[in-house]
């Protein structure tokens, strides 16, 4: 389930972190590295559920 | 094999209703929605395929390899690099920071304020600029001979010490000689996230010019003689009792208020509201400003240009109301000159020649002056609506391709009806052409009652317009 999801939640932060940087909050040229975070914590996820399996 | 998903039809869907909301009210700034959010539909995209997989896994359908194949990469890579470019030209304006009033890092860490203070000897005309400014700044000219300065800048950290630190390397400067005065707060060395915001209360001599370079704030500008010249990339701006010229140059705009400017008026860029009262000199608005565009007593010409309105007149003795979709005008002296896409026309009260061409749109001009210039109006698709004084000498030629026409001006004037097509035509009296041609709509000449000197009347006429305010729907005419 985790890995289904994986390229639609990346998708969702993507936009929320353009989102974030019209907003004039905070520009995506410093957010970018949240992408890898967010890939990794799935890949993580995705580990887990394997070994619990 | 891949299962089929919802999602390629429900965003087909989404661009089918954008284009048809843009063919259906072309004044709709469809691309600046576009250039600010097109983020929401890789938001939306990713959503409802993370929805349609959680409700596949909690039916215990077969889940596919991957959410999002190859391709769709590939259409999410396009879409970014045409959402940041269209992004970039646009140079749109952050709905986001409207909606909630912080952003980003501004909601983390604590508010540290700092007071301000500083004054500068200055001649009875200098002239001042305010550099690279980030926040709200009010501006009076008052009896002094000095620019003074007071008030506060705030400064966002997570701790004292920080805000402390960058509070000193920001320090207020007020730099320059008698007649040219520079204020500067230096507000562009506080790097990294950090934003220092400051709000002036600045007085200068009353015979000052105002140079104003701003990132982003409201500037109010009051009671000086000399002339206001404001750039900024996001401001709110109000200019009140100024003797020489304003010019504007906003990258965007919530509201411009201008009252008893007495100079040229010069206002570039993209926006919301405009309101100008009591103009002396000349008027140039150049730029796409969605709101409300209200225009009272301008003594001398105007020029406004928009991506779909032009307006050209000689002054404006009464007022003009414009929004996208309508635009209401209760004295104006031509010539008057008006061209849009899609919009409903009042005009009462105008003076001079005018000419009036929209593509979509009734029309319902009146005026009780005479005598007459000419006259010119057309509309692709709505209906036209013209009243004269009883009084009025013209020489009329009116066309509808498609609809009927009426006329209160009786025997001169020859209806022709030619199946769809009609058309009323001829002169009463001499006096100037006017032309009314509309493609789909009907054509209505009435009789205004204002005429002073006219012969009494036993009656008033009917179907007399108001002179502000909405009109009544046109009668349904009968063939």
């Amino acid at each position: 389930l985790l890995k289904a999801i994986r390229g639609p939640l990346l998708m969702v932060t993507l936009g929320i972190l353009f989102m974030l940087d019209y907003s004039g909050g905070i520009s995506f040229a410093r957010t970018w590295p949240v992408l890898l975070i967010v890939f990794g914590l799935l890949k993580l996820g995705e580990y887990l559920g394997a070994r619990n399996a | 094999m891949r299962r089929a998903s919802y999602v390629a039809p429900l965003l087909l869907i989404a661009v089918g209703v954008l284009f048809l909301a843009r063919n259906l009210y072309p004044d709709l700034p469809l691309l600046d929605y576009t250039a600010k959010y097109w983020p929401v539909v890789l938001i939306a995209w990713g959503g409802l395929r993370v929805l349609e997989i959680l409700v596949w896994a909690a039916t215990s359908k077969p889940l596919p390899h991957s959410g999002v194949s190859g391709g769709e990469w590939v259409l999410i890579v396009f879409l970014c690099l045409f959402g940041m470019s269209l992004h970039t030209v646009r140079g749109v304006s952050n709905w986001w920071s409207e909606v909630f009033p912080f952003g980003g890092i501004e909601m983390l860490g604590e508010r540290y304020d700092y007071p301000l203070a500083g004054e500068h000897a200055a001649s009875a005309a200098p002239h001042i600029v305010i550099e690279d400014f980030r926040g709200d700044a009010h501006i009076s000219g008052g009896d002094g001979s000095t620019v003074k300065v007071t008030g506060h800048k705030t400064v966002r950290s997570l701790d004292q010490a920080q805000a402390d630190r960058v509070s000193d390397e920001t320090p207020l400067e007020i730099a320059g000689d008698a007649n040219n005065v520079t204020v500067n707060l230096h507000q562009e060395k506080a790097g990294g996230p950090l934003r220092i915001s400051a709000t002036l209360e600045i007085s200068v001599p009353k015979g000052a010019s105002v140079e104003v370079h701003g990132r982003n704030g409201d500037l109010a500008v009051n009671d000086i003689t000399g002339s206001v010249s404001i750039t900024s990339n996001n401001a709110g701006v109000q200019l009140k009792n100024i003797g020489g010229e304003a010019h504007l140059d906003l990258r965007r705009s919530d509201l411009i208020h201008m009252e008893a400017v007495r100079g040229a008026v010069d206002i570039k860029g993209r926006g919301s509201d405009i309101e100008l009262d009591e103009m002396g000199g000349a008027v140039t608005v150049n730029g796409a400003y969605r709101g409300m565009i209200q225009l009272h007593h301008l003594a001398k010409p105007l020029r406004f240009t928009g991506p779909q309105t032009e307006l050209n007149l000689e002054g404006v003795p009464g007022d003009i109301r414009m929004t996208l979709g309508d635009f209401t005008a209760t004295g104006v002296a031509g010539p008057t000159r008006l061209s849009g896409r899609s919009r409903d026309v009042q005009i009462a009260d105008f003076t001079g020649p005018l000419d009036v061409t929209v593509e979509r749109g009734d029309l319902t001009l009146s005026t009780d002056k005479l005598p007459l210039s000419r006259i010119q109006a057309h509309s692709r698709s709505g209906d036209i609506r013209l009243s004269l004084p009883e009084t009025a000498q013209f020489a009329l030629n009116a066309s509808t391709h498609n609809g009927d026409v009426a006329n209160e001006f009786g025997a001169p004037l020859k209806t022709e009806k030619d199946r769809h097509r009609s058309s009323l035509r001829g002169s009463v009296g001499s006096g100037p052409a006017i032309e009314i041609e509309t493609d789909r709509g009907q054509i209505l000449l009435q009789k205004s009652g204002g005429q002073k000197n006219g012969p009494p009347k036993s009656e008033p006429p009917k179907n007399v317009l108001p002179k502000t305010g909405a009109t009544p729907p046109l009668q349904k005419l009968e063939q």
